[in-house]
């Protein structure tokens, strides 16, 4: 017991760091559950296409969905050709509205207009509309 | 001051109204069936006590699912217009006890057995008991049961043949009963092992060693994805236990050294 | 060094604070021998910190309907990371807090410590108490499990021996006929907000009152003599004492270590300790599983319904033993606080916990 020669105030230094060292990683410890806890699902790694039957979108109309855990919409834009974007805005976030008159995306937060291939129109967009990949097979379209 | 704890005494009187637990009144129903045999000598009352310790009991399969008849009713509780069937016949058996236990009973039927009944031939109760039904288990097939109607060797064989997935089945379900105990959704991995066991059981009823051997290979598959996930969690929890050790343990040093830290205080102020 | 001296200059100027650290922490003066009984405050007060944030964790995924929350707290237990550990804790961290709360109670009552000018301390403690155990009786349905079900069918089902307005007071605890969605929906309201914002102002004017009149001395060792009556308000000093910060604290916190080791230790090697088999099935009102027990801490009110020959002199005996207690210090006012001086109290005392603890075997295994 080395230690007991030392005197009181130097040993509770010592003393301090080790239990500050144990708190530490007590903390640590507690913490990382917590974080895991909150922390969102993950949606497996691997990107699953949903599934879609053709019938549910009439030509020059748009169906929206949910494509991971964001809104999304697919347009029959003429007789057997499908296009599928993210209904999310590029400018800050809304979900933009088909206009089937117009034949273009409305964003109704700052008017800003896409294209039916999803190109900024006009308003704030910075950016085109993302687009996803569909593949029809039979009467079932494949998004994504 | 007396004034004062009166008015106090009527607020916490309220305040532990909710806090009491009270009696719990044992509310078993018992149906007349239980009531008059319960009490009843002789053969009439044998069966209640048989049927207590079996395992349709456990599972509250009661006299009148089987037998038929009301069992709320002590005047018509015995009447044919309630649906009471009474005590089959020896033969009739396998369809007494085949209106719950279909899969079995298609099995036994086309088995040796089955085909001997009426000429000899085993039926249900002549393996299982009658009311002291128990859980099913591979120690059914044993010399003294066996021999009493034909030599040992082939049902020793059969036994042979079913030994090792029953070993399996049973090792699986205890298991899951402890993961369950801990709190683990078992639900799925129950089912899974509570279908393969019907199939197997149903499977050894047809006592033909040759069809056991050759279907063990498909249920050791499915019985191995669920001891593989078995296994996943078991390994978990080996590993929750090590870093829980490691948290107690830290703990205690936290504990000793923050007393450390006191003692050093208290030599220095000189304190006893 | 200059930032942390530069800080507290900024606030000491704005808010005293260098006064307030000397007040309350380096040159506020606790008892010198102050025993490990004395950090059980500390340690609840930890221990019920812990259980608003394992509480708050919970309610993320919690769902307070019939329909859905035995569902959701079975994906606690099994998909949410870690929902598990939260919910164990949660769990055996309430019953921890039980003990604890018993053995401050317990430590209180043998050192005379709730005696004046004390008698409110002890007072807002023991509705402090009775809140606790009143949220461990809520949170035991919110599981929706058969234990859950019939536990709180039963507990509310004792308030019927309450003579004239018993039938009502059963219907209004429970918001119907019998324990349904009405009963889940008030008893959530009270567990998840009810209950803990009340607990937490008493537990609030428990520490006021405590820290006005001062923490006793304890009454031991042979130059301990009782004080003189209080005529005036005084705060008790302790001129010879030992400053609270940093000195006092590392016991404190020592004691603090020790409780959640305790708590991890079940938690990680006997996690279903206070989890009964039929906790683990769903509620099911129409099946009651035989031999439903209350918790621990209610087994020995258990018992006492049993063995008295009419639930509303069962009542009537817990009624009045849990009204003593809660206005002991107003009945036992002498000043005498040393335990070799108080036979009587202390004989009471030893025989009332061996009737408790034989009680709760018995309720246990009857
Ligand atoms: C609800 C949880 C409670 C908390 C957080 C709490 C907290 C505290 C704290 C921090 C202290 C000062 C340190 C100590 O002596 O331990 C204290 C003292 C005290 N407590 Fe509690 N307490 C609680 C419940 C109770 C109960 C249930 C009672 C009794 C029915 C009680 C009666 C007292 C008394 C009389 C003192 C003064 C002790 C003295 O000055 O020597 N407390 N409490
Ligand atoms: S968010 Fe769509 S235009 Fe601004």
């Amino acid at each position: 017991m080395a230690n007991d020669s030392l005197p009181p105030n130097q040993r509770r230094f010592f003393l301090t760091i080790v239990l500050g060292g144990i708190s530490a990683v007590l903390s640590v410890a507690a913490g990382w559950p917590v974080f895991r806890f909150l922390s969102p699902a993950s949606g497996g790694g691997e990107v699953k296409p949903v599934e879609m039957p053709r019938a549910k979108i009439d030509v020059g109309g748009a169906q929206f969905f949910t494509y991971h855990g964001s809104p999304a919409v697919v347009l029959q834009k003429s007789a057997g050709e499908f296009v599928a974007f993210s209904a999310v805005c590029t400018h800050l976030g809304c979900i933009v509205k088909w206009i089937p008159d117009k034949e273009e995306f409305l964003c109704p937060c700052h008017a800003g207009r896409f294209s039916t291939d999803g190109a900024v129109l006009g308003g704030p967009p910075p950016k085109p509309l993302k687009s996803i990949p569909v593949v029809l097979a039979g009467d079932l379209l494949r998004i994504g | 001051m007396k004034k004062y704890s009166a008015a106090l005494i009527l607020p916490i009187l309220l305040l532990l109204i909710p806090i009491i637990a009270p009696s719990f009144a044992a509310a078993a129903e018992e149906t007349v069936c239980l009531q008059c045999h319960g009490g009843q000598t002789g053969h009439l009352g044998e069966p209640v006590p048989l049927w207590r310790e079996s395992v349709h009991q456990a599972n509250g399969i009661s006299c009148h699912h089987c037998h038929g008849g009301d069992p709320t009713d002590f005047a018509m509780a015995m009447r044919p217009e309630r649906g009471f069937i009474g005590v089959p016949a020896d033969n009739d058996i396998p369809a007494f006890c085949g209106r719950c236990h279909v899969g079995v009973l298609e099995d036994y039927q086309a088995s040796a057995h089955g085909r001997a009944l009426g000429s000899g031939g085993p039926q249900c109760v002549t393996c299982h008991d009658n009311h002291r039904v128990l859980r099913a288990s591979i120690d059914l097939i044993n010399p003294q049961d066996c021999s009493r109607c034909h030599d040992y060797g082939r049902a020793e064989e059969l036994r042979q043949a079913v030994s090792g997935t029953d070993a399996l089945i049973t090792g699986l379900e205890n298991d899951l009963a402890e993961l369950h105990r801990l709190g683990f959704d078992t639900k799925p991995m129950s089912g899974t092992v509570f279908s393969l066991r019907n199939d197997f059981h149903r499977l050894f009823h047809s006592v033909d060693v040759e069809k056991v051997r050759s279907k063990t290979a498909v249920f050791a598959q499915d019985l191995d994805k669920v001891e593989k996930e078995v296994a996943a969690i078991q390994s978990d929890l080996g590993k929750r236990k090590l870093w829980g050790g490691a948290m107690v343990v830290l703990l205690v040093l936290a504990g000793l050294y923050a007393l450390l830290i006191h003692k050093s205080y208290q030599e220095e102020t000189g304190e006893d | 060094m200059s930032l942390f001296k530069g800080l507290m200059d900024y606030l000491d100027v704005r808010l005293g604070v260098r006064d307030l650290i000397r007040q309350n922490l380096t040159g506020y003066l606790v008892p010198r021998r102050a025993n490990f009984f004395y950090t059980l405050g500390a340690v609840l007060l930890a221990l019920f910190s812990l259980q608003f944030v394992t509480g708050l964790l919970l309610l993320i995924h919690y769902r307070p309907d019939a329909a859905n929350a035995f569902a959701s707290v079975q994906s606690i237990m099994n998909d949410v990371p870690y929902g598990w550990l939260v919910r164990y804790a949660h769990v055996v961290g309430s019953n921890i807090i039980v003990i604890a709360l018993l053995l401050h109670m317990l430590s209180v009552l043998f050192m005379a410590s709730y005696k004046k000018p004390r008698e409110l301390t002890w007072l807002v403690g023991f509705i402090a108490f009775n809140l606790a155990l009143a949220l461990c009786l809520t949170g035991y349905l919110l599981p929706w499990s058969q234990l859950s079900y019939w536990a709180t069918t039963v507990a509310t089902d004792a308030a019927g021996a309450i003579p004239v307005v018993g039938e009502m007071t059963v219907r209004f605890l429970r918001g119907g006929a019998m324990v349904g969605e009405a009963t889940l929906g008030r008893f959530f309201a009270l567990h998840v907000m009810g209950l803990p914002l009340l607990l937490g102002a008493v537990i609030g004017l428990h520490l006021f009152l405590m820290r006005r009149a001062g923490i006793s001395r304890p009454p031991f060792g042979p130059d301990y003599e009782p004080p003189a009556p209080l005529t005036t308000f005084r705060h008790e000093d302790h001129p010879d004492g030992i400053p609270f910060f940093p000195h006092y604290v590392t016991k404190d916190l020592a004691g603090v270590f020790f409780f959640l080791a305790a708590l991890a230790w079940v938690i990680f090697f006997a996690p279903v300790l206070f989890i009964p088999p039929t906790a683990l099935e769903p509620a099911d009102p129409f099946v009651t599983p035989p031999h439903i027990k209350p918790e621990w801490y209610f087994l020995w009110a258990y018992q006492t319904l049993k063995i008295f020959p009419s639930k509303v002199v069962g009542l009537g005996a817990q009624g009045v033993f849990m009204t003593l207690l809660a206005v002991l210090p107003f009945l036992d006012i002498g000043p005498e606080r040393r335990p070799a001086h108080r036979p009587l109290f202390v004989a009471c005392y030893s025989l009332g916990i061996l009737l408790m603890v034989a009680l709760s075997i018995w309720g246990h295994y009857s």
